[in-house]
């Protein structure tokens, strides 16, 4: 294939051609043989062989025209096909050359935009001897959660001027998964108002057996002997027991707001990486405490993970996490709507979203709270990572922040859970502050 | 205007306005507040396409790229630049006399023609000097436009010499072979001064790690070879080409002696139109070659032959 530079050269050339036979001048016209020859002898000798696929694509070409290509292979190797964002993921890039001729190689090895390498390099030039083969290897850094995906394979020939090439994309593909990293939490001061049958580690504010106190009361007649509160006693002169708050296992709804809007601001501090990432911490959180949990994620379509527990849910809810895209624009009330028949009377609901552009969050969290829900709402500010970004100035933000404030203000009129979660808060602190600790 | 007024007092914020149970459309206001509604520049991927010129010369124009100092392979192309440079401004002041320069044709005044003449040469080496030195495509795509300005003349069928101390004037063969060099010169400067810049990108790029060279030795090896084996190829086969019009009489030879004497002498071969059939003709043959994917099958020769 013709380069733009042998293009110009070949322009160049029939130009000073017809220049010279217009102008009688013979120096133009040596001066165009000598180009012409240059690049005859470039193209027929120049360790490639395809000027003659001159306007076609890559794509189009079959295995006999990329002939000096077809005896190049590639395979590709992952460390891992699952990991964690701001994980490392080694690649190693197997070129084997089965040609009895060496070849000069420029391999581009295509990684998703938005991977960092942090060793190594995906972009390699390099002379491959007749029959061997070369591992290439670098590492990559995946800030972001996501599904994606290495390849194609680039591989261009070249000759040393850069006047022709050949490239061809090799279609090896490897596919991998990145999950939103997690915060380990020590509480969530979440809890169930309603017991379930199976007993757990789920505090239900309800006096029962249990391992947590609840409050003290007077010694009644039956009461254990060891529950007795000997320094209560010391104090009052009344005989005092400590009551245990019961546990139980509990169903736990996480709803993730992922509209189109959740994605304002920057790429990495948004209110959906945070929301995603919160969501994977208290799944892991509640799953741990032997809870059901279950998620529902909004934004063109309602996706949701039934509630179930064990290490699996984990990561089918880690995946389900990792694909929300921000997208689309249903309100929560049709969420709401749709969830409300499905879910135990009474079951902690937490809902992560930045409260922007839906005019039906009142409606559809007084709802949640007619039905004695336990709501608990997060609300990463896009305010914040916007101002921060330098994106708005400080009236506008002065403003939006006094109707955000509004706005909280009114949810928590209804008895609702809220923290206006700011970009540097950890999300334990931004849960304590939300359940009023 | 929120700012100037007591604390705690936000009810002028409301003012003649319905406080929604909502809230206000962020986008709608960000636009109002003058923070602009455009795509977040970090939101966009930062890919650099060179533009159609930057292509065309094989190499930007502008370096978005800020070079690292010249390693050691850069420096000698640079310094292969700057001897070709002196080279290629001597024959160009050799090649081109005054007489049929456009300057010529305007002024009719042969020391002005001679002065604009010796003005274009020294500007286009001083630019080509600089740009090689400063590593700015500008300067070398100006130098090369001045040389080719440089070397547009009329009337020019025989190549006449403005300067001739060897009296080459006198040979035909020596006066093909001065233009030949001369025009390899002027094509190996092309070359040169675009290979600084595309070595220069492809060293800071692999001193920043953006992509590593396997066996460098060997692709450096292999290019300053074709910076021997392509020039003095294209050479010879140029002037074998050029040629022509000896060679094709001395064919016609073999079969009738009167007829190539006829051919040696006509006007038609010997002038500037007989040099560029010849090269036609070449050219045909050459462009057949390519039509019959020549360079596939060469290749898979190769390929066959190493078996």
């Amino acid at each position: 294939m013709w380069s733009r530079k042998s293009a110009m050269l070949g322009s160049l050339a029939v130009s000073m051609y017809l220049l010279g036979l217009t102008l009688r001048n013979e120096q133009l016209v040596t001066i165009a043989v000598v180009v012409f020859v240059f690049l005859t002898w470039a193209a027929l000798f120049g360790g490639h062989a395809d000027v003659a696929s001159s306007g076609r694509r890559s794509e189009e070409w079959s295995g006999e025209e990329g002939l000096a290509l077809s005896s190049v292979s590639a395979m590709r190797k992952l460390s891992s096909a699952r990991l964690f964002e701001d994980g490392e993921l080694d690649v190693t890039l197997r070129m084997q050359n089965e040609s009895p001729l060496p070849k000069i190689l420029e391999v581009k090895d295509r990684v998703p935009e938005v991977m960092r390498i942090k060793e190594g390099s995906n972009y390699i030039l390099m002379e491959l001897g007749p029959r061997r083969e070369t591992f290439i290897e670098y590492t990559l850094e995946c800030p972001l959660r996501g599904f994606y995906s290495i390849g194609p394979v680039a591989v261009r020939i070249q000759d040393p001027f850069g006047l022709f090439h050949k490239e061809k994309e090799m279609h090896v593909y490897d596919d991998f998964l990145v999950f939103p990293k997690m915060e380990d939490l020590k509480e969530t001061f979440v809890k169930s108002r309603v017991p379930k049958i199976f007993t757990g580690a789920v505090n239900i504010r309800q006096p029962g057996p249990g391992s947590e106190f609840y409050s003290l009361r007077e010694y009644f007649d039956g009461d254990s002997f060891r529950s007795i509160n000997w320094s209560a006693y010391a104090r009052s002169g009344k005989l005092m027991v400590n009551e245990r708050e019961r546990d139980a296992v509990s169903d736990v709804i996480i709803i993730v707001d992922s509209r189109a809007v959740a994605e304002t601001g920057p790429v990495s501090r948004n209110a959906l990486v945070y929301s995603t990432r919160a969501a994977a911490s208290l799944a892991k959180f509640f799953l741990g405490r032997r809870d059901s949990v279950g998620v529902v994620v909004y934004g063109d379509e309602v996706v949701s993970v039934d509630r179930d527990t064990g290490k699996k849910q984990l990561y089918v809810i880690l995946t389900k996490l990792a694909g929300a895209v921000a997208r689309g624009n249903i309100p929560l009330q049709v969420v709401v709507n749709r969830i409300l028949p499905h879910i135990n009377k009474g079951s902690p609901i937490i809902f992560l979203s930045n409260l922007e552009d839906d005019p039906t969050i009142i409606n559809a969290l007084r709802d949640f709270r007619a039905r004695n829900f336990d709501v608990t709402v997060l609300s990463p500010s896009s305010l914040e990572f916007e101002f921060d970004a330098k994106r708005i100035d400080r009236t506008g933000y002065e403003v939006m922040k006094t109707e955000r404030d509004v706005l909280i203000g009114e949810l928590r009129g209804l008895g609702v859970n809220i923290m206006d979660w700011e970009p540097d808060m950890l999300l334990s602190t931004a849960l304590a502050g939300a359940r009023g600790f | 205007m929120t700012m100037n007024k007591p604390s705690g007092d936000t009810s002028h914020l409301y003012d003649g306005k319905t406080v929604r149970s909502a809230a206000p459309s962020r986008k709608k206001l960000a636009g109002q507040a003058g923070g602009g509604t455009e795509i977040p520049k970090d939101a966009i991927p930062k890919v650099e396409i060179p533009s159609f010129v930057e292509s065309l010369l094989g190499g930007p124009l502008v370096t978005k790229m800020k070079f690292l100092a010249p390693d050691r392979m850069v420096q000698n192309l640079q310094l292969a630049v700057y001897g070709v440079l002196v080279a290629l401004s001597l024959m160009t002041y050799m090649v081109s006399p005054p007489e049929g320069t456009i300057w010529y044709m305007v002024t009719g005044n042969l020391a002005i023609a001679f002065i604009m003449q010796l003005l274009i040469i020294s500007v286009a080496a001083g630019t080509g000097f600089w740009g090689t030195f400063q590593r700015d495509g500008r300067f070398t795509l100006v130098s090369n436009l001045l040389f080719i300005l440089a070397i547009l003349r009329f009337a020019a069928s025989k190549v006449s010499l403005a300067s001739d101390p060897f009296g080459l004037q006198d040979s035909a063969t020596m006066l093909n072979i001065l233009v030949v060099v001369y025009a390899v010169l002027l094509v190996m400067y092309f070359e040169l001064a675009n290979g600084v810049i595309r070595y220069s990108m492809l060293d800071t790029s692999i001193r920043t790690n953006e992509v590593y060279v396997m066996n460098p030795k060997k692709i450096v090896s292999k290019y300053h070879r074709s910076l021997i084996i392509n020039p003095i190829v294209a050479g010879i086969l140029a002037i074998i080409v050029l040629s022509a019009n000896t060679i094709l009489p001395l064919i016609v030879g073999i079969f009738s002696s009167d007829t190539a004497l006829r051919m040696e002498e006509s006007v038609e071969l010997i002038s500037v139109y007989g040099v560029a059939l010849g090269t036609f003709f070449v050219f045909c043959v050459v462009g057949g070659l390519f039509a019959l994917n020549l360079p596939n099958h060469l290749q898979k020769f190769r390929e066959k032959r190493a078996e």
